[in-house]
C-alpha cells in the first residue's frame, strides 16, 4: 500500500475516533438534560396539581364543557369553590376541566396536562400556559384538537366575565399547532365561544 | 508555506522530512477527495438512470395505474378537456409527521395520500385540473403547501385529513375560522390600516385567507351538504376551526377530515375516496355557479 494511503487512512481513523468520543459525550449531555427537564416537570406537577383555594372562594355553580359523544362538547353544571379574582377563578375552572370529567370518555384535555400560568391582560386577553402534555397527548386531528380548544374557551367564556379572547401557550412558548392541525399562533375569540356556549344550552 | 514544499514528489518517495510529509498528506487528501467525488458522480448518474428522473418534493407526476383493457370492443370516451379553476389537493402531514395513528398501525399521512391520488384521478376524469401539494412521503411546510395554491390565480385548496377520533365513517368539512383583528391592532399596525389583510395591493401572507373567509365558508357548506348525502351520520353544516393549513391560502380553502384511524381496516377508509371525489366535484361545480365562486 502506498505511503500516502496509509497516512490518509490514519487521518480518517483519528477523525472517526474523535467523532465517536464527541458523540458519546453529546449523548450523555442530552440524557442529563432530558432527566433534568423531567424532574422540573415533576416538581411543577406536585406544586400546581393541587386544588386552588383563595380567601374569596364561594361555592357556586359553574358550566364546564366536556365531551358528549365522540364529536361534540356540552356544558355540565358542577358546584365549585370559585374565587372573586378572575385569574384565580379561571385557574380553578381549568383545573376542574382537566381533573374532574364525569367519565373518562368525556375528557377533552389529556389527564397529564397542567396549567402552568394564567394571565389576564388589561384589554381582556386571557393567556393560558399549559404543560407539554396538552400538545403531545391530545390526539392529532382537527376534530379532537378543536374539541380541546373549544372546551377551554367555552368554559372560560361561560364563567369568567370580561374575557374577550384567549391565547394558548405550551410550556411558555407560542407553538404553531396544538397537535398538528389547529392553529395556536393566533387568538381564540371568547365572545363567539360564549355565544356558541349559550346556543348549546 | 514555502513554494518548494509543494515540489516533493507525488509518491512521497523523496526523503523530505516534515516538509515533504505535509506535502504527501496534502496530495493524499486531494486524491482521496477526487476518488470520493468520482464515486459520488457515478452513484448519482446511476441513480438518475435507474429512477428515470430526480425525486420531486411537490407535484411529481402521479404513478397512475395502467388503464385496464376494456372488454367492450369500442374505446371508452375520452375525458372532457380540463377547464375551470385549479383544484389543489393537499394530503396532510407526511415524512416524520405521521398525523393521526391508529392502534392497528394505520397512519394518517399514508391514508390521505392514497385517498388524494384516487380523488385526483376521479376529478381529472370529470375534467377538473388538479395539482397536489405532495405526491410522496415528503412533508412540505404549511407555507409551501399554501404557495402551491397561491401560484395560481383561481385555485381552490382542499386539505385532506383523517382524524384520531369521531364516529367512524363520518366526514366533516372545515373552513378557517379567523379570530377578529382587535381594533387596537388595526390602529397600530400599518398592514391593516387600508383594509384587513391588504396593503398597497399586497396580501399579508400569514393572513391571506381572511379576504376569502366568506367564499371558503360557502364552499365548505356546499361540500358538507354533498358529504352528508354520501356519508350517513355526518353533520349537515360545515364547521369553522382555526385550521393552520388553510391560513395562508389566498383563495377558497376547505379542510376535509374523515373519521377515523380507528376504522377496522384500511380499505374502509380508502374506499371513501370515490364518493368523496364525487361530493367534492359536485360541490365545486355548485360553488362556481354561485356568486362567491364566480371570479
Amino acid at each position: 500500500m502506498p505511503h500516502k494511503w496509509k497516512i490518509a487512512i490514519g487521518i480518517l481513523a483519528v477523525a472517526v475516533l474523535i467523532g465517536l468520543i464527541s458523540l458519546r459525550s453529546l449523548h450523555r449531555r442530552m440524557v442529563r438534560s432530558a432527566q433534568t427537564q423531567a424532574a422540573e416537570e415533576q416538581a411543577r406537577h406536585e406544586v400546581l396539581a393541587a386544588p386552588i383555594s383563595t380567601p374569596t372562594d364561594v361555592t357556586a355553580k359553574a358550566k364546564i364543557f366536556w365531551a358528549v359523544g365522540p364529536d361534540q362538547i356540552a356544558p355540565v353544571e358542577v358546584e365549585l369553590p370559585l374565587s372573586a379574582d378572575p385569574v384565580q377563578r379561571s385557574r380553578q375552572l381549568l383545573h376542574a376541566l382537566i381533573v374532574s370529567p364525569p367519565t373518562p370518555g368525556q375528557r377533552t384535555i389529556p389527564a397529564d396536562t397542567e396549567l402552568f400560568a394564567f394571565y389576564i391582560l388589561p384589554d381582556g386577553t386571557a393567556v393560558a400556559d399549559f404543560s407539554d402534555a396538552l400538545s403531545t397527548e391530545t390526539p392529532s386531528g382537527i376534530l379532537s384538537e378543536e374539541m380541546a380548544v373549544n372546551s377551554i374557551a367555552s368554559t372560560l367564556a361561560s364563567n369568567v366575565p370580561g374575557l374577550r379572547r384567549l391565547k394558548i401557550l405550551i410550556h411558555g412558548q407560542e407553538v404553531e399547532t396544538l397537535a398538528g392541525n389547529v392553529d395556536l399562533t393566533g387568538f381564540f375569540d371568547l365572545n363567539s365561544a360564549a355565544q356558541q356556549a349559550s346556543a348549546a344550552h | 508555506m514555502h513554494p518548494s514544499t509543494l515540489i516533493c514528489r507525488h509518491d512521497g518517495s523523496r526523503p523530505g522530512g516534515a516538509r515533504c510529509g505535509v506535502s504527501a498528506i496534502l496530495f493524499a487528501v486531494r486524491d482521496l477527495l477526487r476518488v470520493l467525488a468520482l464515486a459520488a458522480g457515478v452513484s448519482a448518474f446511476l441513480a438518475v438512470q435507474v429512477v428515470g428522473q430526480p425525486a420531486s418534493r411537490q407535484e411529481s407526476p402521479p404513478a397512475e395505474p395502467a388503464p385496464q383493457q376494456a372488454s367492450a370492443p369500442e374505446a371508452p370516451s375520452p375525458p372532457p378537456a380540463p377547464s375551470g379553476p385549479i383544484i389543489v389537493l393537499d394530503p396532510a402531514h407526511g415524512g416524520t409527521d405521521t398525523g393521526a395513528r391508529g392502534e392497528g398501525g394505520m397512519v394518517e399521512k399514508d391514508i390521505v395520500l392514497q385517498i388524494a391520488r384516487t380523488v385526483r384521478a376521479e376529478l381529472e376524469r370529470q375534467g377538473f385540473r388538479v395539482v397536489m401539494t405532495r405526491n410522496d412521503d415528503s412533508n412540505p411546510s404549511y407555507d409551501d403547501r399554501a404557495a402551491v395554491a397561491n401560484a395560481y390565480r383561481d385555485a381552490i385548496f382542499i386539505s385532506l385529513h383523517v382524524s384520531s377520533t369521531g364516529t367512524v365513517g363520518t366526514v366533516r368539512a372545515y373552513y378557517d375560522q379567523l379570530a377578529p383583528i382587535p381594533p387596537a391592532v388595526v390602529a397600530s399596525s400599518a398592514k391593516y390600516r387600508s383594509q384587513p389583510s391588504q396593503t398597497a395591493g399586497l396580501t399579508v401572507w400569514e393572513d391571506a385567507q381572511r379576504p376569502y373567509a366568506g367564499a371558503s365558508h360557502h364552499l365548505a357548506d356546499l361540500m358538507q351538504i354533498e358529504i352528508a348525502g354520501q356519508f350517513p351520520g355526518s353533520p349537515d353544516t360545515s364547521v369553522g376551526a382555526a385550521v393552520r393549513a388553510l391560513r395562508s391560502v389566498a383563495g377558497p380553502a376547505v379542510a376535509v377530515e374523515l373519521s377515523s384511524v380507528a376504522a377496522p381496516n384500511l380499505n374502509s377508509l380508502t374506499g371513501t375516496a370515490a364518493p368523496l371525489a364525487a361530493a367534492i366535484a359536485r360541490s365545486i361545480t355548485a360553488f362556481r355557479a354561485s356568486p362567491s365562486g364566480a371570479r
